[in-house]
């Protein structure tokens, strides 16, 4: 069985996931880690609990959200509508009280609504490691996964989010309303100079191994007025762009269909 | 690694209790304190049946590790009737044939309680959305959902408190 | 009229338990707390058909908080069972714990006791066990079909036979064959169920308490304590008053806590370590490994006239009872038993399987077998309405039962309300039904 190691620091903390590599696994919320087998001997539990990571900052222009900020905190320390949304689709409103930002952004398939609300909205993480601290886009941090695991980072101390300067959608396909896993999630940003979008974000769960932007839904919709035709063009391109896994949620030509539908929702609710 | 004593606020009362590592405290809850009314339906935060309140908010004893609940105040369906008067949540969930095999019902209530405590006059739907993570299998949500709107009803009639 | 006042009848009853609910005070199995109590976890098998060549529990015994391990070489009475068996039903065909085959993935091999639920489950994984692969049966017309081998040798076919040499539980009525002759239209579709999960909130088990008198008393959330307590007895070959079994607060059950899953092994457990054992499956075991409703396939014929009469069914079904019978033999009789659904059909040609799979053993649930026919049956009358272009109302009320028909199971129909139960149905849904068929009763066919 493993040990809970509590650190007080995050250079302690930092320390500890450096020195101990594969074999720590950061414990947050616990929604996801506690619900694993732990492995009958050795590893460690890297409680992050007394860091003083559980609060947002708001800040000009934006927010310092805490990676270890629950769910419930956020929906109410940041007013996004999106990201309001999601928190609300992910668990029951207890596991919204318990999981936290940071810990979903970790979650595997077909867990981990938040990251695609968080790649529309151009989220920056920053991590603490034994070298000191480094930040990086969110999409950047998701392209380093491999196999379904997450790259070695240091520990994720907290998310920069940018108050939105555009309009954003967010949509989660799931097998009913509330408390389930998704088939799709997707969640879309838009700039607009007079009628034409001039830049967008277009960001996927379920649609590959891992949460990413969609380049080509984002392509068909520059430059447009968001009509009709180019709301069809970005749902087609990105069925046509996805490569998603079948479960027991859902089959892949299922996810496929409805990342393409989903956009398609998501960008009519912009246009 | 060893066991250890860890001091825990539960229902109004200071317990001491010795765990064993990695212990949660739905299992500090039921076998060592003997609180059966905490469930255990899956161990995965999938059914509810386990929820208590920590510090007044719902949360999930199956997942928490019950060394890190430190000075919060933990609060189980037992709590709620400490005098032995039963509470008008509870009276509601008996009025409205809320509960058949009961095994989800502790969980529903205490769901339904940190609903109420945050938000006395909830719609319909923001009831729905308050119970989403208990699931029932037996009775359907319906008459559930009917307890909860009638208990709301009775304490804005009353002004008094969930429980 | 004057009449007594009821009591119970147009009133709301309490229910006895709910105060106790509600209080959170009702005692469920899991709520009696002993001292000293050991946890039982079971190593399963990892293949869906494999001959077992070798058990290894070395490494299980030597883990830490392991008190000890059961095989099939342990069980003081029978090695396999059935549960119906007291009753005739037969043969005894599922081992209590596997030896020499094992025909399903999560079938139990070996019970490890651990100081906790923890250091059992540690150990259990520990148990080594060397598979030699068999072809596995997935499918229930390849199962029946010669291709495949034999699950086990009662049933050289993987179905099974009922009493008198029948493959089939089976209807013959009238002359299905010349129905179709005569028919208009032939509709024919294959049907599938799935198996489904009764997933009750608290999952199987039981604590089993020895006590100084030499009784074991067994808290169980069965649904059928006596049941249990008879089929637990006889699986260990001991006198049922050895057993006190303490039940009937069940947290959920639906079919699914009736198949005497945890409580031999734990009373067996019990009398070997002298300690109380709980037994309780994980969620996981509970959807993977507990039995659930049987996955059925219908193959239905039916010959139709062009004004709507179905004048002959024929049905071939399968049950997919995964590796055993437990309970299946009774499920497609209550299968046949629906045939051919609630319409008066003067052929009807049935066969009813229960075949053998490489799945996990299948059992009851809420009117098992009953429900696959019904999703089938009115399917298809559907696909018959489109067919022959017909409202699919009208199709049902024209073929509905009525009162003094002639069943094909060759009773006279009584108390039937189907024709006036649709008719209600078209109202509620605000669909329009003809004159003539909204004039239809349940007594109005006068053997046509």
């Amino acid at each position: 069985m493993p040990e809970l190691l509590r650190p007080g620091s995050i250079d302690e903390a930092a320390d500890l996931i450096a020195r101990h590599g594969a074999a720590a696994a950061v414990l947050a919320g616990g929604t996801s880690l506690m619900r694993e087998t732990y492995p009958s001997d050795g590893g460690y539990l890297i409680g992050v609990d007394r860091l003083g990571l559980d609060r947002v900052v708001a800040r000009d222009g934006g927010w310092s959200v805490g990676a270890a900020v629950s769910l419930s905190v956020l929906r109410e320390a940041v007013p996004i509508a999106a990201l309001q949304a999601a928190t609300r689709e992910i668990g029951g409103p207890a596991v919204q009280n318990m999981a936290t930002v940071g810990g979903n952004l970790f979650a595997r398939a077909p867990f981990g609504d938040l990251a695609p609300a968080l790649l529309a909205l151009g989220a920056q993480l920053v991590f603490a490691t034994a070298d000191g601290e480094t930040t990086q886009p969110i999409e950047d941090f998701y392209a380093g996964w491999a196999d379904g695991a997450p790259p070695s980072t240091g520990l994720l101390t907290r998310i920069e989010l940018d108050a939105p300067s555009g309009d954003c959608a967010y949509l989660k396909c799931a097998r009913r309303r509330y408390s389930t896993p998704s088939v799709v999630t997707v969640a879309a940003s838009v700039q607009k100079d007079g009628g034409t979008v001039t830049d967008a974000r277009i960001a996927l769960s379920g649609a590959h191994a891992q949460p990413t932007r969609c380049a080509a839904a984002e392509q068909a919709v520059i430059g447009s007025s968001l009509d009709e035709a180019a709301i069809a063009a970005a749902a087609s391109a990105t069925e046509g762009a996805v490569e998603p896994r079948t479960d027991a949620v859902a089959s892949d030509w299922y996810r496929r269909r409805m990342t393409g539908v989903f956009v398609g929702r998501a960008l009519a609710a912009l246009a | 690694m060893e066991d250890k004593l860890i001091r825990l606020a539960v229902n109004g009362r200071d317990e001491a209790v010795v765990i064993q590592p990695l212990a949660t405290l739905q299992d500090v809850l039921r076998d060592k304190l003997e609180l059966n009314a905490v469930k255990s339906g899956c161990g995965q935060g999938g059914c509810g049946s386990c929820s208590v309140l920590v510090d007044g908010e719902l949360q999930l004893s199956c997942l928490t590790l019950a060394e890190r609940v430190g000075d919060a105040e933990v609060t189980t369906l037992e709590g709620l009737n400490e005098t032995n008067a039963i509470v008008p949540l509870q009276q509601a969930f008996i009025e409205n044939y809320a509960a058949q095999c009961g095994y989800c019902t502790a969980g529903m209530v205490m769901a339904a309680k940190a609903l109420l405590d945050r938000n006395p006059a909830p719609s319909r739907d923001e009831i729905v959305e308050g119970l989403s993570g208990n699931l029932c299998r037996c009775t359907g949500f319906a008459p559930i959902v009917r307890a909860v709107q009638q208990a709301a009803q009775a304490l804005s009639d009353t002004g008094e408190e969930a429980s | 009229m004057s009449m007594k006042e009821l009591g119970v009848v147009g009133r709301n009853v309490g229910q006895r338990d709910l105060e106790s609910h509600a209080r959170g005070q009702t005692t469920y199995y899991e709520d009696v707390h002993y001292p000293r109590m050991l946890h039982l976890k079971m190593h399963r098998s990892a293949e869906p058909h494999a001959r077992i060549v070798s058990v290894d529990t070395s490494a299980a015994e030597a883990s830490p908080g392991v008190v000890c391990v059961l095989t099939h070489e342990d069980l003081p009475g029978k090695k396999v069972w059935n549960g119906l068996a007291a009753v005739g039903v037969g043969p005894e065909d599922e081992p209590i714990l596997a030896f020499d085959k094992v025909r399903w993935r999560g079938e139990p091999i070996v019970a490890v006791l651990g100081e906790s639920a923890e250091a059992a489950r540690a150990g259990a994984a520990k148990v080594e066990v060397d598979y030699d692969p068999l072809p596995g049966v997935f499918d229930v017309e390849e199962a029946i079909s010669g291709s495949l081998p034999a699950l086990t040798a009662h049933w050289p076919n993987n179905h099974y036979i009922y009493p008198d040499d029948h493959g089939a539980a089976q209807i013959r009525f009238g002359d299905v064959e010349q129905g179709f002759a005569e028919a208009d239209h032939i509709v024919e579709d294959s049907y599938q169920t799935s198996p489904i999960e009764q997933a009750p909130m608290e999952t199987n088990g039981c604590i089993a308490k020895p006590g100084g008198d030499g009784r074991i008393t067994v808290h169980t959330n069965t649904q059928a304590v006596h049941f249990a307590r008879d089929n637990t007895a006889a699986i260990l070959g001991i006198a049922p008053g050895k057993l006190r079994f303490l039940g009937g607060t069940v947290g959920g059950g639906f079919g699914g806590k009736v198949d005497v899953a945890v409580e031999p092994i734990s009373v067996l457990a019990a009398m070997r370590t002298g300690r109380p054992v709980k037994f309780k499956y994980t969620r996981e075991e509970e959807m993977q490994v507990s039995s659930t409703r049987s996955a059925w396939r219908l193959n239905i014929k039916d010959g139709v006239m062009d004004d709507g009469r179905i004048v002959a069914r024929k049905i071939t079904s399968y049950q997919d009872s995964g590796a055993y019978l437990r309970f299946s033999s009774y499920g497609s009789m209550k299968h046949a038993g629906h045939m051919p659904g609630p319409y008066t059909i003067p052929n009807v040609w049935v066969d009813a399987r229960v075949v053998f799979t490489n799945r996990p053993p299948s059992s009851a649930m809420r009117g098992f077998g009953v429900m696959a026919a019904s999703f089938a049956i009115e399917l298809q009358m559907d696909k018959v309405a489109k067919t022959i272009g017909m409202d699919p109302w009208q199709l049902r009320l024209l073929n509905a039962y009525r009162n003094g028909d002639m069943r094909a199971h060759r009773k006279v129909n009584e108390d039937a309300a189907m024709v006036e139960t649709i008719q209600a149905a078209a109202q509620l849904a605000g669909h329009e039904l003809p004159a003539e068929y909204q004039a239809m009763t349940s007594w109005d066919r006068k053997a046509s």
